[in-house]
């Protein structure tokens, strides 16, 4: 490595640690011998353990949500470890790293690679290894990336926003919702809806489906609008929803209710066969 | 010894989950609430910190680090590249809380996970200008040029303050890191 070279590894490595890199200088550090040096994210992650007293406790809504989902990605890392043929290896999933995991995720497809090497060299197959797709996979996606996602994809149900009434400040609604039955997952996509006092009230999704029928439409989850753009938000159904006809968001009382009184609706979402996959 | 939570997860055990989430998921929350300035940004950050955990628990290396630091290492970076999308918050802290005494708060972590006491230490090593600069980003939040027009700092020197300050850190931690950046850099 030249000392330019380490120079700019170093201010990448500490930028990183502390106000975050872009998308380019990313790509810049990966590119870098030493890229996958955590000591200056350790380094800070121990400051901010001694100079801050975690306080709050994870909401049951959200710790329910992440032990929902954490078995899809908890159980992969057990299959990880066992023989596998080319139709179950992962595909690459993601789009460009918002930040340096490159790294990580090359070191793990080179795990990968050597246990199929070594378990199907046993069983006298080879060039196992060149079949794995060193791409890096494992960045998350952001909810407006994964909504674009899923619009692309067939077979999903999708619904075009309307406002529930003409006037006032609420007439202006637009968007989308996109859903799956499959996947038991969705995004709303919406813009116009005004911001709300979170101490006073919240924004409220409902899912009309077939099996609880209209007049007890499932709970998709709350949120807040905090700001004029558009926002996209996760579904948080809390019931299986089979074949959705119509989505509906209403303003109720913080932390939300189990059965809304429909006093305040905000928007409509009408399922429309004849809406396009990429409305 | 029993075997850690991480090495669990990273062994595909479902039910270290709920065990990972007892422990660090108030850690993980209040990491998330203290830097993104609304509660929807700070839950779809903690989501995908959790995430971030699980794929990447086969990671932690319990010579480097404890799980504490490692866990708090994964929010961070998800929690600042979040900032980098959403609403940056400037911390609410009055700047004289951010950049109290180290070690002087008698924070429970201190007394619990060693590199916590360890950072406190190195803190209170450096320069007074280099612990507020690394205060103010690492408990404030704030950007190179935030913490330029909070202090009247020049910006160079901002991020001067930073690397030294953090190669510092860094070194009484026994980080050693990849790279070596020569004892130079991490002079007062």
């Amino acid at each position: 490595m030249t000392e330019k070279e380490r120079d700019i590894l170093l201010d990448l490595l500490t930028k990183q640690a502390t106000e975050g890199l872009s998308v380019a200088e990313s790509k810049q550090l990966a590119a870098l011998e030493g890229s996958d040096d955590d000591s200056f994210d350790l380094a800070a992650a121990a400051v901010m353990l001694a100079e801050f007293e975690p306080v709050e406790e994870l909401p049951s809504h959200l710790r329910a949500k992440i032990a929902a989902d954490a078995p899809a990605f908890v159980d992969q890392n057990a299959e990880q470890f066992l023989p596998k043929d080319e139709s179950t290896i992962p595909a690459p999933d993601r789009k460009t790293p918002m930040f340096a995991w490159l790294g990580w995720a090359v070191a793990a497809a080179a795990v990968v690679a050597l246990t199929l090497n070594i378990t199907m060299t046993r069983f006298g197959v080879t060039e196992v290894a060149r079949r794995v797709d060193p791409t890096p996979t494992q960045t998350p996606m952001s909810p407006a990336e994964a909504f674009d996602e899923m619009m692309a994809e067939p077979g999903m149900t999708v619904a075009k926003w309307t406002p529930a009434a003409k006037e006032g400040d609420m007439a202006h609604v637009t968007g989308a919702v996109v859903w799956s039955d499959k996947q038991q997952k969705g995004y709303v996509k919406v813009q116009g809806l005004p911001k709300n006092d979170p101490s006073a009230s919240t924004y409220q999704l409902w899912i009309f489906e077939e099996n609880q029928g209209d007049k007890t439409p499932i709970d998709g989850g709350t949120f807040n609008i905090s700001s004029d753009g558009q926002v996209v938000i996760p579904i948080d159904a809390k019931l299986t929803a089979k074949n959705p006809s119509m989505f509906a968001v209403t303003v109720e009382k913080p932390g939300g209710v189990v059965i809304s009184k429909r006093e305040k609706v905000a928007a409509l979402a009408k399922v429309e066969t004849s809406v396009p996959p990429n409305a | 010894m029993p075997e850690s939570i991480l090495k669990r997860i990273a062994n595909g055990d479902s039910a270290a989950v709920a065990d990972c989430l007892n422990a660090y998921g108030g850690l993980v929350y209040s990491i998330a609430r203290k830097l993104l300035a609304n509660e929807a940004d700070a839950e779809d950050a903690v989501q995908e910190v959790f995430i971030d955990i699980w794929k990447n628990a086969g990671r932690f290396d319990p010579t480097l680090a404890s799980e504490t630091t490692f866990i708090a290492m994964i929010a961070r970076r998800r929690v600042i590249d979040k900032i980098r999308f959403a609403s940056r918050r400037i911390s609410t802290d009055a700047i004289e809380d951010m950049v109290s005494e180290p070690g002087d708060k008698g924070h429970k972590l201190i007394e619990t996970v060693a590199e916590a006491k360890e950072a406190a230490e190195a803190l209170k090593m450096l320069r007074p200008d280099q612990r507020q600069v690394l205060q103010l980003y690492i408990v404030g939040g704030m950007s190179h040029q935030e913490i330029a027009d909070t202090t009247g700092i020049p910006l160079g020197t901002v991020k001067t303050h930073a690397r030294r300050g953090l190669l510092r850190v860094r070194e009484v931690l026994g980080l050693g890191g990849t790279t070596d950046f020569g004892q130079k850099e991490a002079a007062l």
